[in-house]
């Protein structure tokens, strides 16, 4: 028996599904489990967050709280434990949390991938492409796979004929417009399923044979025929333009293409007479066949079906052709150098693939990623949360290792997953709830009872009205099962367990609304809708309240628009919780795109012109930068000296004080705008255009706030909740709605079977193997729409208004249909507070929110940053540094620094300045005592510095220079600094430099009298005098003479100056402050 | 690990001072302050750069205060200390990683199986150089405690379960060692060891003293350790005496002591502050740093997380206050860079995108400028390159002159490129740089030109590496090169001198040196403070363990002792503050640092609580609000417009005005093909062309007007875009080309019903209530059998388009349209949208007193819809009330009419939309009236 239990648990809304994986990683620890043997993912980062915060303070309350020690062991099912043990166990988590494995799956595999990059194929470190980059790359491998030298290559030539099949019957022009939209649409597919085998192959798809297929060739003759028996049997007049309309398109029609309305007309009526197609209703009365005609016309139909059956299977085998041939090129371009995206990375570790290992903690195989000692990790628990959301892909990866696990002899180890099937809305991206209950199954079919099943129904969050409006809804099985019969319903149903609310005291209310004026056109409807929220929100003042509200819409912009009317129309502090496009969603941004458009663009007439029109405009005439030529020397030069963030700030900087002072708006904007542009210039690209796209497509999640009316999509409400809800954006399509792409049909093991660009319902809905397919795709729309619907409904923990147009005699099965089924259409007023509204279902309190007391928000105040009282403490003291080095004057001229044999200067010159350091005196046995130690020495190693050598042995030699190293004779004492370092204040700035020579004389006492700076000058620029030597190199010498006289202990009238010019064998005089005078 | 040698002495500074001023004082210990302070004979070791920096600072300071100068001592890092010889004979690092680009490149990889399980996608340079990067990385590693690869196997003990992979490891490294051999050179890492063996002391150095360096690399210390037998060698640990049993014999904190030590961090809860994200902390420093009139000397800023650094510092610029990061930045970030990026483009290919990537670089529009003797305009050249793109999407330079052959400036690129690729690298970089830089001064007096000649001799020390290395190893391309020299480029720092009064904002390990009363951390998250290692491809922690490499729990104990001391030596009228994230810019949730949490046990639960809370929103969200409204200026109304134009007017008067009257036309550079207007252009040229030609007035055969039109198309397509299409073109020609096609059958349907091409592209001028209205009519048909004239319009739109419902759409409820644009038709209320085909009615009317349809040629996407379309019930009133409207709107545009907007213009066809925000009119001040 494994002590710690397997466990599946399904886990309704707001039933505290945090609540219990956190318990069971505070029963793991308990059962002295180490912290890093448990691994639980989850999908975003911020929930993987707050799921490690919710340990941490958990156990610090058990262990700060005796009697919640003794609720939570209870709850663990440990009951020993005491508070000291959970402190015990805190301080252990506290400890290892750098070893900790809490996160999302993404962020595990990468750490898998980074860890195994040989065994992976990859060349040691990766990078992971975000949204932007990704971007990037596809339109850089999109250019380089248009580009061409010379003849066409073999794979552009197929790429353009794979072009023309894929895009048959629609003539697509814009072949880069389309490719982007092909590889948004299908990439993860092909992906999914590269086997050309797999797409367009009518043999997968009707292994048995296809009947319309076979047909495809008879279509002139049957036509031909048809014509003949129908006007053997006659045409009356309401007929025969039909049949004329059908005749005269037949021959044009394109398979692929829509058919024209006449051939259409007859072929919908005829196959609704299919298969017996005795008569046919033409112009709504019955034209019975001869079976001549019946015969033909069955022809014909078989023909054309066949036809476009077979067009949209070559169809399909181009949209492979045309992905592969894209994908060759990313391939290469991007992923073997090192970029991949989270799903690349996911893909890469998945089983099955060309030489694709599998993860284990076990060490034996060679087909397996041992991870235990390269993760320095020895996994024995898995939590997965979420796992509703769990794509087959992420499970595949996973899978052995939980195996591992579930299989483990030794009862060590341990699985557990959470989740809630009924909010399956990511099925979009891969989340595939119906493993939730296979994996159960599976395991449990091996060894019985292997994995435990437990439910959660009661829900923390909803009280006692909310609870009633959901059961009401979604416990409505006959309903349901009515309304989406299928598939679809019976797995909702079977999953359905009734609610309960384990807070019966929150009071509330919910009810279903009619929208004002629910009677008009589509976006009259939505106003209507609009205005009831509006209505509501100014009743209820849920802000005011200390209530927490949300508005919950299905789309993005639907958010956008309904936050922008709270604003607009209530004054109500509304915020959208989309991304925000900060770089262009104002005006501010958008002046500073065009600023850098127009000076990249200089031909941009409307760049320039928008710059005109706002203060900027005014600000470039300021800066005389009114001609373009201006501008873009001005624009680009900063771009590139510095980055698109210094140069957006500085001319924001210059911008602010023609903001208004209270537009907080949009100096957030600038900062936003700001820490946009620094992260693109961490990519390293100065390019404007790329600058421009990355600002557009950059978006920034607001932050959480509590103080306003939150409007978001249903999808990112998911595992929040909110006092009050508001439900006005129910409208739309049908549930079962297939989604439009390619049709993919996979196996029981989530295997491809094949991929085919479906034809159009009425050609699919003839053909069995297609229909069942669509049958299957219509029912996982419609669980996700009802799982979608469940989420906006469970999100309330007080009050819920959920605003419809009634559907009347409608028989759309959409969301409107759904709740008036279940909740009754019957025309009622309900009130809300003072509020009479029209509507058919409410239930709790009408006053409920006026026995809320009005919050009192805390005041915050500033938060401390303090600051030392200067006078009371010792300041660290700093000196401005000066080098004397740096206080060289002059030009240089720049394009010899970028010559190769330049560097030789200044490698000449350390060489003479170190072999000069080696003299201290000529003196007897004059230079040649030097040259023969030099020699033997550069002799020694293979680029010894032979010609400095010779340079230096003619300074030593050279009478002009003499003075240099001959020992004073007058003086008592004599000093010499040879290459020597100092340090010291002047003018209270830090001097730090190297002497080249000095020379001190001292007297009898030891006292300096006098001193003489020598600096080694081996310049050997021709056109360089004396004049310019001196008075590039003055400054520095000055330097140089002050800190002598102040190591000295001298005068600076004492210490004299000499320029050593070694290449000419002069000595020249700096003159000093003295000699001013 | 090496045990200090037994005259090794520790010496102990207390905790009552900062560091810097107690290490200077121990340095000068017994100097009178009567002669210069004379330190040249003490080697000190120090933890980094900035610190020795600080020191030799504080030196000076501190001679100063006596009136006296200094000779410093010999002021070095650990890494400084057994930096490997860069003479001739050792492998530079560049030669190093090309000797293991060049064995990855060629290797058997069956032989190595335990390293390379599976054969990589492909082997080529790029794959080879990042492996040997990894390679290097490896051995860098290894090297810092005196380990060679092949010493792993031995070290990690019998149970080692990668022994094996270590093994081979082991060989690819003896490879690359006798590779560097046969070339006649050493491995760098290999002759650092050496080094570290049989150190040389340098000349003069009669003491070394180790100040307040906690963690030393384990080579260097086998270097002290060796030196110790020549000279004294001091450790001076900045801890008070009381805490000697907390550290080695090397000053280092034992692991064993700091791992579960009480850390004092006084008012805890008032001094650490958790923060929404690394913007909020940068908020609080700056807000801290605004505090002080002068916050340098008073507030030290340490960043312990870097994604809070470049936000302190546009926070402290917004303030006012210049800050410093003594660590300087990389390379990657210069001018300098992007003109190397961008000739390195250009040297991999002389694509039109390489060419207009090198036109925006500033240094090469003054190489143009300094070249082009007649005047160059960036501007202009800029534009012409747009204008070049916008025409004719040239794929390369050689196409791009076909089509500008007198540029002086595409012959200056042209010239450059093959400068680039004649000869070897680097000489021919070097030469093009000569080239592009020739003339050019930079004068030392300039910041500006002293940063860039710095860059310049950085980039040339780069070429000059590059080609020693190049003398040695072949194989490698121009275009390769050019990648490696790059990288070696922006791998390089650039640190600009400190600004006076500048705040410094240094990294975690500089702090200790750090002595200003007031210290800031920002950044204490775990993973940063301290950092960890989890997991490795080569080098976990286990394995790290096992051969004596820094361990987490090494790191966990230096950054202990770390924050123990910063805190303690502000303990007396000094102040910590230390702030953390809760999340990353990025979103992603940060935890605090595990430092934190070393507390007494009782203290634990609250501090959890405290630290693990929700942060709080640093800012609240400002409601959307305008910064301002654009004021278009207001300039008189053209005279002349075209046909379209007045469709222009009647779809939106403002947007009208943008385009017509103010002539705002954006540029598009990511334009890769046609859009709708080139491709109606294109198929225009081939129909006129036919139009034109008068061998086939009469022709009836599809097939010699197919023949005809696709020629005339092809000559077009040749004309403006060269002989070679690049895939967008070709697709959209083959689209061209099927359109015409068909047009072909029904030009020959439509002549063998009578009708004969009677004129094309006729151009003419109307007066529409005074003001000249042009344009252009494709073609007049003439019926041979009745006379009849209809005029038509091709279309190539992707629907085929009719001319009642092009002209002509129902009003929408509550619009507001003049009087003059209704049109009511069988009770139902109509609005002009356009007025193309009514004028050019109108226009021939007098040429053609008869009765003239009007009509569409229609080109669309489905073959089966070409055809003509006419405007067979255009009546009298039809027409009247055209013209009622063509002079309303030629009344409105003279009178300056341009308002109100059309809000329902969907962004994505809108091209102005990037002006507008939440609404046309209310994002725009227009003043009526004025011009």
């Amino acid at each position: 028996m494994n002590r710690f239990g397997h466990m599946m648990i399904l886990a309704s809304a707001g039933s505290g599904k945090t609540y219990a994986l956190t318990n069971r990683f505070v029963r793991l620890l308990a059962l002295e489990v180490r912290p890093e043997r448990i691994v639980a993912l989850t999908f975003t980062r911020k929930a993987a967050g707050e799921f490690f915060d919710e340990i941490l303070n958990k156990l610090a309350r058990a262990a700060g709280e005796p009697e919640y020690a003794r609720q939570l062991a209870g709850e663990i099912e440990v009951p020993a434990l005491t508070a000291a043990d959970f402190l015990r166990l805190l301080r252990t988590v506290a400890e290892a949390m750098h070893r900790l494995r809490l996160g999302t799956f993404d962020g595990f595999f990468a750490r898998v991938a980074r860890n195994f990059p040989l065994e992976l194929g990859l060349a040691g470190e990766f990078e992971i492409l975000q949204e932007h980059a990704a971007r990037m790359e596809r339109g850089r491998v999109l250019r380089r796979l248009f580009e061409r030298a010379g003849e066409l290559a073999d794979a552009q030539k197929e790429f353009i004929e794979a072009f023309k099949r894929a895009t048959f019957g629609a003539d697509e022009k814009r072949l880069g417009a389309q490719l982007d939209r092909f590889i948004d649409q299908h990439q993860e597919m092909f992906l999914d399923a590269p086997d050309r085998e797999l797409w367009g192959n009518a043999q997968r798809i009707w292994p048995e044979g296809n009947e319309w297929l076979a047909a495809v060739a008879q279509r002139e003759p049957a036509a031909k025929a048809l014509r003949a028996a129908l006007e053997e049997a006659g045409l009356n007049e309401k007929q025969r333009p039909r049949w004329e309309a059908f005749f005269t398109e037949l021959p044009d029609w394109q398979p692929g293409a829509p058919m024209g309305a006449g051939l259409e007309y007859l072929f919908k009526n005829a196959l609704k007479a299919w298969p017996a197609l005795a008569e046919i209703t033409v112009e709504r009365k019955k034209q019975a066949l001869t079976p001549a005609a019946s015969v033909a016309l069955r022809m014909l139909l078989q023909a054309i079906i066949g036809a476009e059956l077979a067009r949209r299977l070559e169809i399909t085998r181009g949209i492979y052709a045309v992905l592969s041939g894209y994908e060759a090129f990313y391939h290469d371009a991007v992923r073997r150098a090192g970029k991949l995206t989270f799903g690349d990375v996911e893909r890469l570790l998945r089983p099955g693939g060309d030489g694709a290992r599998v993860l284990s903690r076990e060490a034996a195989d060679e087909n397996r990623l041992f991870i235990d000692f390269r993760l320095d990790a020895e996994i024995d628990h898995w939590l997965l949360d979420e796992f509703q959301d769990t794509s087959f892909g992420q499970w595949s990866v996973l899978r052995n290792l939980i195996d591992e696990a579930v299989q483990d002899s030794n009862g060590a180890r341990s699985f557990f997953y959470v989740g809630d099937v009924k909010q399956a809305i990511f099925a979009w991206r891969e989340g595939d709830p119906r493993l939730f209950r296979e994996i159960f199954e599976q395991y449990n079919r091996v060894r019985p009872d292997t994995i435990a099943e437990e439910h959660l129904v009661k829900s923390y969050r909803s009280g006692p009205p909310v609870i009633a409006m959901v059961n009401a809804v979604f416990g409505a099985s006959q309903v349901i099962s009515d309304l989406f019969p299928g598939a679809a319903a019976t797995a909702w149903n079977r999953e359905w367990h009734p609610h309960e609310t384990a807070k019966p005291e929150l009071g509330g209310q919910v009810a279903l609304l009619q929208g004002a004026h629910s009677t008009g056109s589509g976006q009259e409807d939505e106003a209507g809708r609009f205005a009831t929220a509006l209505q509501l929100l100014q009743e209820i003042e849920p802000l005011e309240r200390g209530l927490t509200c949300a508005l919950l819409v299905q789309k993005n912009d639907t958010a956008a628009r309904l936050a922008d009317y709270l604003r607009r129309e209530g004054g109500l502090p509304a915020v959208a919780e989309s991304d925000l496009h900060v770089g262009t969603d104002n005006p501010l941004g958008a002046a500073l795109l065009a600023l850098v458009k127009a000076a990249a663009h200089p031909g941009d007439t409307q760049a320039h012109g928008h710059l005109q029109m706002t203060p900027l405009g005014a600000l470039l005439a300021a800066e005389g930068l009114t001609e373009r030529e201006e501008l873009t020397r001005r624009v680009l030069g900063q771009i590139h000296a510095e980055g698109f963030e210094r140069t957006m700030d500085a001319w924001l900087r210059k911008l602010e004080p023609r903001l208004s002072p209270d537009d907080t708006f949009s100096r957030e904007r600038a900062r936003q705008f700001t820490a946009a542009a620094g992260r693109f210039d961490a990519s390293g690209s100065r390019e404007v255009a790329e600058f421009i796209q990355f600002m557009e497509r950059h978006t920034v999640r607001e932050a959480d706030t509590a103080a306003v009316v939150r409007v978001m999509t249903v999808h990112k409400a998911k595992g929040l909740g909110f006092d009050l809800v508001i439900l006005p954006d129910l409208e739309g399509t049908k549930l079962d709605g297939r989604r439009e792409r390619l049709a993919v049909q996979r196996a029981a093991d989530r295997s491809v079977e094949w991929v085919f660009d479906l034809p159009g319902k009425i050609f699919a809905e003839q053909d069995a193997v297609l229909s069942a397919h669509v049958r299957e795709a219509e029912a996982d729309a419609c669980y996700e729409n009802l799982s979608l619907l469940y989420v906006a409904m469970t999100r309330a923990k007080r009050a819920m208004y959920l605003i419809t147009k009634p559907p009347g005699p409608s028989t759309s099965r959409n969301f409107p249909k759904l709740l008036a089924e279940t909740l009754g259409e019957e025309g009622a007023t309900v009130r809300v507070g003072k509020l009479e509204l029209a509507g058919s279902f409410a239930k709790g309190d009408a006053d409920w929110h006026k026995s809320i007391t009005v919050a009192v928000p805390e005041s915050k105040g500033e938060p401390e940053t303090g600051r030392l009282n200067p006078a009371a403490v010792r300041k660290s003291t700093r000196f401005p540094p000066r080098r004397p080095s740096e206080e060289k004057a002059g030009a240089v001229e720049a394009g010899r620094i970028f010559s190769l044999e330049g560097r030789g200067g200044a490698d000449f010159g350390t060489a003479v300045h170190e072999l000069f350091a080696d003299v201290e005196w000529v003196g007897e046995g004059g230079a040649d005592k030097f040259a023969a130690a030099w020699r033997a020495r550069s002799a020694a190693s293979e680029t010894g510095p032979g010609e400095a050598i010779e340079e230096v042995l003619a300074c030593l030699h050279a009478p002009e220079l003499a003075a240099v190293w001959a020992r004073p004779t007058g003086a008592a004492g004599v000093e010499v600094w040879r290459e020597r370092a100092f340090e010291v204040v002047l003018d209270g700035a830090w001097v730090t430099g190297v002497f080249d020579r000095v020379v001190v004389e001292r007297d009898i006492t030891g006292r300096a009298v006098r001193a003489t700076v020598f600096d080694f000058k081996t310049d050997r620029l021709e056109d360089d005098g004396e004049a310019v030597s001196l008075q590039r190199h003055a400054k520095q010498l000055e330097l140089y003479r002050r800190a002598t006289a102040v190591l000295a202990g001298l005068a600076v009238t004492a210490v004299t100056c000499e320029l050593v010019l070694t290449r000419w064998r002069r000595l020249v005089n700096v003159p000093g402050p003295a000699a001013k005078f | 690990m090496v045990p200090p040698p037994a005259n090794v002495r520790r010496h102990f500074l207390s905790w009552d001072q900062p560091l810097l001023s107690q290490a200077v004082a121990f340095l000068a210990g017994g100097w009178s302050g009567g002669t210069p302070l004379d330190l040249s004979a003490v080697m000190v070791v120090v933890p980094t750069r900035q610190s020795g920096r600080r020191l030799r600072e504080a030196i000076a300071g501190h001679a100063a205060a006596q009136g006296q100068a200094a000779f410093p001592p010999r002021v070095l890092s650990p890494d400084r200390l057994i930096a490997p010889d860069s003479g001739a004979g050792t492998a530079s690092r560049l030669e190093s990683l090309l000797a293991w680009t060049e064995i990855f490149r060629g290797l058997d990889l069956t032989d190595f199986r335990q390293v390379f399980p599976v054969d990589p996608p492909a082997r080529n340079f790029a794959w080879a150089l990042r492996l040997a990067q990894e390679f290097a990385r490896l051995q860098g590693t290894l090297a810092e405690a005196g380990l060679r690869l092949a010493d792993v196997p031995a070290k990690a003990g019998a149970d080692f379960s990668e022994a094996e992979r270590w093994r081979q490891i082991a060989g690819l490294e003896q490879l690359h060692a006798d590779k560097l051999t046969a070339l006649g050179l050493r491995d760098a890492q290999a002759a650092k060891m050496e080094r570290a063996g049989t150190p040389v002391l340098p000349d003069g150095i009669r003491r070394i003293v180790v100040l307040g360096t906690p963690d030393p690399l384990p080579l260097a210390l086998q270097v002290l350790a060796a030196h110790a037998q020549a000279v004294p060698v001091e450790v001076v640990v900045f801890a008070p005496v009381a805490e000697a049993v907390a550290f080695d014999g090397w000053g280092r904190p034992l692991s064993a002591t700091w791992a579960r030590r009480e850390l004092e961090l006084p008012e805890f809860e008032r001094r650490v502050q958790l923060c929404a994200d690394p913007s909020a902390q940068a908020e609080r420093v700056v807000a801290t740093a605004r505090g002080y009139d002068e916050a340098e000397g008073m507030l030290g800023v340490g960043a312990a997380d870097p994604e809070v650094l470049p936000l302190l510092e546009t926070g402290l610029r917004h303030a006012g206050l210049a800050s410093f990061n003594p660590e300087g930045r990389t390379r990657h970030g210069d001018g300098l860079f992007q003109l190397l990026a961008a000739l390195a483009g250009l040297a991999r290919e002389d694509s039109f995108t390489a060419v207009e990537t090198l036109a925006r670089c500033p240094d090469f529009q003054e190489f143009l400028r300094a070249r082009c003797s007649d005047g160059f305009s960036a501007a202009q050249f800029l534009a012409e390159l747009d204008e070049l793109h916008a025409e004719h999407l040239p794929p390369d330079l050689a196409e791009a002159r076909r089509h500008a052959p007198d540029s002086a400036e595409l012959a200056a690129v042209a010239e450059l490129r093959t400068t680039l690729t004649t000869g070897a690298f680097p000489a021919n970089a070097a030469a093009a740089l000569g080239t592009i830089f020739t003339g050019r001064q930079y004068d030392s007096a300039r910041p500006a030109d002293a940063l860039a000649a710095e860059a310049a001799e950085a980039w040339t020390d780069v070429m000059r590496e590059t080609g020693a290395a190049a003398a040695r190893f072949g194989g490698v391309t121009i275009a390769e090169w050019w990648d490696v020299a790059l990288r070696l480029y922006s791998e390089g720092t650039r640190t600009d001198e400190k600004p006076a009064g500048a705040v410094e904002l240094q990294g975690w390990l500089e702090l200790l040196w750090e002595d200003a009363p007031h210290l800031v951390v920002a950044g204490m998250n775990d993973g940063q403070v301290p950092d960890a290692v989890v997991g490795d491809a080569f080098l976990p922690e286990s394995l790290r363990e096992r051969l004596g490499l820094k361990t987490n729990a090494a790191r966990f104990a230096r950054d202990a002792y770390l924050l123990q001391a910063l805190a303690a030596c502000r303990r007396q009228g000094g102040r910590l503050d230390l702030l953390l994230g809760k999340t990353s810019a990025a979103g992603d949730p940060l935890r605090p640092s595990r430092l934190l949490l070393a507390c007494a046990e009782a203290e634990l639960p609250r501090r959890i609580k405290f630290l693990f809370r929700p942060a709080e929103a640093a800012r609240p969200n400002p409601p959307w609000r305008r910064a301002w409204q654009l004021e278009p200026p207001r300039v008189a109304p053209p005279a002349r417009v075209a046909v379209t134009a007045l469709r222009a007017w009647l779809e939106c008067p403002f947007r009208f005005y943008l385009a017509q009257v103010l002539r705002l036309e954006a540029v598009d550079p990511a334009k890769t093909e046609l859009d709708a207007r080139d491709f109606g252009t294109l198929c225009h040229a081939a129909l006129e062309a036919m139009g034109r030609e008068p061998a086939l007035r009469d022709c009836t055969d599809a097939g010699t007007l197919r023949e005809f039109l696709l020629a005339a198309l092809a000559t077009e397509a040749a004309r403006r875009f060269g002989p070679e299409l690049t895939l967008p073109l070709i697709v959209q020609f083959e689209s061209a080309r099927q359109r015409l096609t068909r047009a072909a059958e029904v030009q020959a349907r439509t002549r063998a019903e009578g009708w004969v091409i009677e004129a094309v592209e006729r151009k003419f001028v109307l007066d529409v209530g005074g003001l000249a209205v042009s344009g252009k009519i494709d073609r007049i048909d003439r019926h041979e059998g009745t006379g009849a004239i209809r005029v038509l319009d091709y279309k190539t739109s992707d629907t085929p388009a009719q001319p009642w419902a092009a002209h002509l759409r129902p009003v929408r409820r509550d619009e507001l349209v003049p009087e003059f644009a209704r049109f009511a038709a069988e009770g139902r209320e109509q609005v002009w949208s356009d007025l193309q085909l009514p004028l050019y009615l109108r226009a021939l009317a007098a040429e053609f007193p008869g009765e003239i349809t009007g009509g569409y040629f229609n080109l669309p996407k489905a073959a089966s819809e070409t055809g003509i379309a006419l405007w067979d019930d255009y009546t009298r009133e039809l027409a009247e009330s055209a013209w009622r409207c063509a002079v309303g709107v030629a009344a409105a545009i003279r009178a300056g009419e341009f308002w109100p907007p059309n809000e329902n213009i969907r962004a994505d066809y809108d091209p102005f939309a990037t002006l507008f925000h939440h609404g046309v009119a209310a994002s725009v001040a227009w003043k009526e009236g004025e011009s």
